[in-house]
């Protein structure tokens, strides 16, 4: 609680302006501000220079490297599995060739001709077999615009595909395989398991935008992701044409990437952020729809919309949002969104563990800048202060802090101290003799008072004396007219009160005797009296009765 | 008193520090969330009733408890076994083990029962105490509760019955004769004739007729981890069964025989009761030409009226015991959900399982409209039946069960084809077929056990 009390800044900093603070606190206060300042310009530097990075450029820079690498994995894939498709196509253009140049039919002889079909089939089944095993693909196929049934109520088409049946690993190695499509006398031929989705033809293909897509010597071309009809499973096919010796488009064979093989193939990486998802997107306004490293997003309805922010993209999932990079890629002739991202969820909590973090780290620092604080007070302010009490306290025990400026000071407040204290004993001496003299004076005092008080005595003795002997009429006309008297007579009057005589009074006055006569006269005239000794009595009289009054 | 205050702050300090990074979260939550990756056998290739349950889980109490399930492989049982001894023993290729996977208790010995999660060290006994005794009894080894059921079946004779029909109109044959493997069998090689060489049927798992024939005699057919051929019994059984498939009834080859129906191969099969996932609708002939169809599901044939008895088959669920244990309870809070009565059931009748808690199992012999697919429920008045008049036993578990069992029926397919050849070359070749019938019945019962000899 001391610390917090020490760390009260707005009183601080009002005291520090106005009253002044003790020596310890202003040292805490000065060194507490310092690391703190040094530790948040630390923080600064480090964050500029990119070496503490905020958690949300961390996941972006990350983010963005792997969209890098996934991107141009997608292309590598992609490409490579082109080329298979490409090599797949030749030894089906050559063997088909082979197969009617050697039976004596043409191409269009195979519709409706289930034996002849059947035939090529098998011919063909090695192909589509190897091809599978060698490339990286969940599955293998042809499928040639014809027929076995041209009655049938929706358009088929004939050919084989093959899947594996027990997909769990990118590898395919180990896996059994069986016929999704293909004749049933070619499967029992060759003994293989039948797909329980299994039927004798296809009715999907890609003949419908062949010609456009392949019109321009386009190399191959990658379907959006379609639900494989009879099954569970959601897949993008890669494909190239099959053309005949006149360069017709006779048919279409490529490879089935199933959402569990894309979801094999790029699996989720665990970063630091958690478990970032991959996703091969096909956008058009806005709404994606693909395939996704994560088996959570590769559902039939999931597709999303995306919305392009200023560093980084929403994905809204409609149940669920998340946050990522996105960038494009060729692949045929089509676009194709690459997508990094990472639930919304997940990135949000990472950037309120980053504020935290940032937020601790300040926090430490403080706090490490207030213990710091407190311990240099305890081993440099404190021993200061102790030694100021000890000077105080007269009670130095002459031991040094081996701090050069403050062991001179208090030397040189010791040399002061001594000559204080010398001065203090002449000071004391001198008032004892000055406590002495007034002693002696206040007798004095003392005696010259009871010779005073005595003469009063005898003066109110002698005053009760004359009383006796005045008439009252003649004092009280005295006393009544004493007022009607000029100055002149009055400052007259006043010089005989104090005892001067006539001659003193004139030079005094600076008047002659005559006129000194002249305001004697007057004054006898208007007090009623008839010598200068009847006015001194009747004055003492007067004098001796104000002063009583005064004194009552 | 400062001093200790510092010491106080410093020592905090510290312990936050350091214990920071060493904190470890023992349960999942939304903010620490698990994902487990999951191979099961609910579904196979065309349709996985599994996955969409797994998905209504992810988007709900996995969201709010941060379990995610992913789903990585959809396959058979045989495939499972494969590739988990694959993943087990760590061959070139061979991925790592799954988290969570589906099989059935055979495979606890190629994983290792050391390597798989105890169920019951997550699960009360009260928890426990609402699943059906004798299907927490399989998965049971030495007190270890290592394989949860969470669907099981039974085994039931699944007809096409408009080609069926045909035939019967032909032949006066009716499905009361299947009611018993003496009149299935005749059936089978009345309809062998009747259509110039095909197929009647096929029997999935010979392993399980022998062994539910054996418990109909009042014998076992393992006794001690080893075949018990040598049984009069086990002759009894083998010889019906013999006859029709040197005759030609019953078809020997591996593979599916919902592909086989597809093609009109044969029109019924012996098999679980979730097969009714793969009945097909259509038969599609070599002309590409196709045929609707519907299907029938009769009780299992008995051997003889007075102990019907059937197995109770289908795996469970095993978890991978893993280091951490957030992944552990992940898989509890999954394996709770899905044995739930309101998540198992819709699950369970989608596919023609039985649920496997009590209350569960009750609710849906009591309203069997539950199940939502006209054949399920067909299916379920079928078995409400039958789990009446039949006995239901579990497959034996002992030490090398899996291989004994593969064995087994390879070398009944094996023994019984090459026997068919001989047959149809020496009728051909002008000899009495009854007696040659007779011989190599005989004949083939030798070679048999002469083959699991040397297997063991």
């Amino acid at each position: 609680m001391k610390i917090l009390k020490y760390f009260a800044f707005p009183s601080l900093v009002h005291q520090l302006r106005t009253e002044g603070l003790s020596m310890r606190r202003r040292f805490t206060f000065y060194v507490f501000s310092i690391i703190c300042l040094f530790a948040a310009v630390i923080l600064i530097l480090l964050n500029l220079f990119g070496i503490l990075n905020p958690a949300d450029r961390q996941i972006m820079n990350d983010l963005d490297a792997r969209l890098t690498t996934c991107s141009e994995r997608v292309e590598h894939d992609c490409d490579e599995l082109a080329a298979c498709a490409i090599s797949f196509a030749g030894q089906l253009e050559h063997s088909i060739q082979d197969h009617l140049t050697a039976n004596g039919k043409r191409f269009a002889d195979l519709k409706n001709d289930p034996e002849a079909l059947n035939a090529l089939q098998s011919k063909l089944y090695d192909s589509v077999y190897l091809n599978m095993q060698v490339a990286p693909a969940s599955g293998a196929f042809y499928l040639l615009n014809t027929t076995a049934n041209s009655q049938s109520e929706t358009t088929l088409y004939s050919g084989i595909y093959l899947k594996y049946i027990n997909l769990c690993s990118e590898n395919t190695v180990n896996n059994d395989f069986s016929m999704y499509r293909g004749s049933f006398s070619t499967g029992k031929e060759k003994g293989i398991t039948f797909h329980s989705g299994w039927k004798n033809e296809s009715s999907t293909a890609f003949f419908e935008t062949c010609d456009t897509v392949f019109s321009d010597g386009t190399y191959f071309a990658l379907s959006p992701v379609v639900e494989i009809p009879d099954t569970w499973e959601r897949a993008r096919y890669i494909y190239v044409p099959i053309r005949d010796y006149n360069d017709t488009i006779i048919g279409v064979c490529g490879f089935e990437i199933t959402d569990l093989l894309f979801q094999l193939t790029y699996q989720a990486t665990e970063s630091p952020w958690g478990s970032e998802i991959y996703g091969l997107l096909n956008e058009h306004n806005g709404t994606c729809s693909g395939q996704f490293s994560s088996g959570r997003y590769n559902r039939t309805d999931s597709s999303l919309q995306l919305k392009k922010e200023k560093n980084s993209c929403l994905f809204d999932f409609g149940t669920e949002n998340c946050v990522g990079l996105t960038s494009e890629i060729l692949l045929g002739k089509e676009t194709f969104t690459v997508a990094v991202m990472l639930p919304k969820a997940q990135y949000d909590r990472f950037l309120r563990k980053g504020q935290l973090h940032f937020i601790l780290i300040f926090l430490i620092a403080a706090i490490l800048a207030a213990i710091c604080c407190t311990v240099l007070s305890q081993k440099y302010v404190s021993p200061i202060l102790k030694k100021i009490e000890q000077v105080k306290a007269r009670e130095n025990d002459g031991r040094q802090l081996h701090i050069r400026e403050i062991d001179d000071l208090f030397a040189f407040l010791e040399e002061k101290d001594t000559a204080y204290e010398q001065q203090l004993t002449e000071l004391e001496q001198a008032k004892a003799f000055a406590e002495e003299e007034a002693r002696k004076a206040k007798e004095e005092y003392e005696k010259a008072s009871a010779k005073y008080d005595l003469a009063k005595s005898e003066i109110d003795r002698l005053a009760e004396k004359h009383k006796e002997e005045i008439v009252p009429e003649d004092y009280q006309f005295f006393v009544e007219n004493l007022g009607t008297l000029t100055p002149a007579e009055y400052r007259v009057y006043e010089l005989y009160l104090s005892g001067k005589t006539a001659k003193q009074i004139a030079e005094i006055l600076h008047i002659t005797e005559n006129t000194l006569k002249y305001h004697n006269r007057n004054i006898y005239s208007k007090l009623g009296i008839s010598s200068r000794k009847q006015l001194l009595r009747f004055a003492a009289l007067k004098q001796h009765i104000d002063g009583k009054e005064d004194w009552t | 008193m400062m001093k200790k205050t510092i010491s106080l702050i410093t020592a905090a300090l510290l312990s936050a520090v350091s214990l920071g990074g060493c904190t470890q979260q023992t349960m999942p939550d939304a903010d620490h969330p698990v994902t487990l990756t999951m191979w099961h056998v609910y579904g196979s290739q065309t349709k996985s009733p599994l996955n969409d349950t797994v998905d209504i889980f992810n988007e709900t109490i996995g969201r709010e408890t941060g379990v995610t399930i992913n789903v990585v492989s959809v396959t058979s049982s045989s495939a499972i076994d494969k590739a988990l001894a694959a993943a087990a023993k760590g061959e070139p290729s061979a991925d790592h083990l799954p988290d969570l996977f589906t099989a059935y208790p055979r495979v606890a010995e190629i994983v290792g029962t050391d390597n798989l999660l105890c169920w019951s060290d997550y699960f009360s006994e009260e928890e426990l105490a609402l699943y059906r005794e004798e299907f927490l009894a399989e998965g049971r080894f030495d007190n270890d509760l290592l394989m949860l059921p969470i669907a099981k079946s039974s085994e039931a004779l699944f007809l096409n019955r408009t080609l069926f029909d045909r035939f019967a109109a032909d032949t006066g044959a009716s499905t009361e004769d299947l009611a018993t493997f003496a009149g299935f069998f005749e059936t089978a090689n009345l309809y062998y004739k009747w259509s110039d060489g095909l197929n009647f049927t096929q029997i999935n798992d010979f392993y399980n007729y022998a062994y539910i024939g054996m418990k109909s005699y009042d014998s076992e057919l393992i006794i001690q981890g080893k075949l018990n051929l040598n049984d009069p019994a086990f002759a009894s059984i083998w010889e019906p069964l013999s006859k029709a498939a040197i005759y030609g009834g019953i078809c020997l080859d591996d593979g599916y025989a919902a592909s086989r129906w597809k093609t009109g191969e044969i029109i019924s099969n012996i098999g679980s009761t979730a097969d009714i996932l793969y009945q097909p609708e259509m038969v599609f002939y070599p002309d590409n030409t196709t045929e609707s169809i519907t299907s029938a599901a009769l009780p299992y044939p008995t051997f003889h009226t007075e102990q019907p008895a059937v197995v109770h088959r289908g795996g469970g669920l095993f978890a991978v015991k893993s280091e951490d244990d957030r992944k552990n309870y992940a898989a509890y809070i999954f394996a709770k959900w899905l044995t739930q009565p309101e998540n198992n059931l819709p699950f369970v009748t989608s596919a023609g399982y039985l649920p496997v808690t009590d209350a569960a199992f009750s609710a849906l012999f009591a309203d069997t409209s539950i199940a939502e697919k006209e054949s399920c429920r067909d299916l379920y008045d079928m078995m409400s039946h039958m789990l009446q008049s039949h006995t239901l036993h579990a497959l034996p578990l002992y030490s090398n069960a899996s291989q004994l069992q593969s064995r087994f029926e390879q070398n009944v397919k094996l023994v019984l084809k090459t026997t068919h050849n001989r047959y149809i070359e020496r009728v051909s070749a002008g000899e009495d077929p009854q007696a040659l019938l007779q011989e190599l019945a005989a004949a083939s019962l030798a070679e048999l056990k002469q083959l699991s000899e040397k297997d063991m």
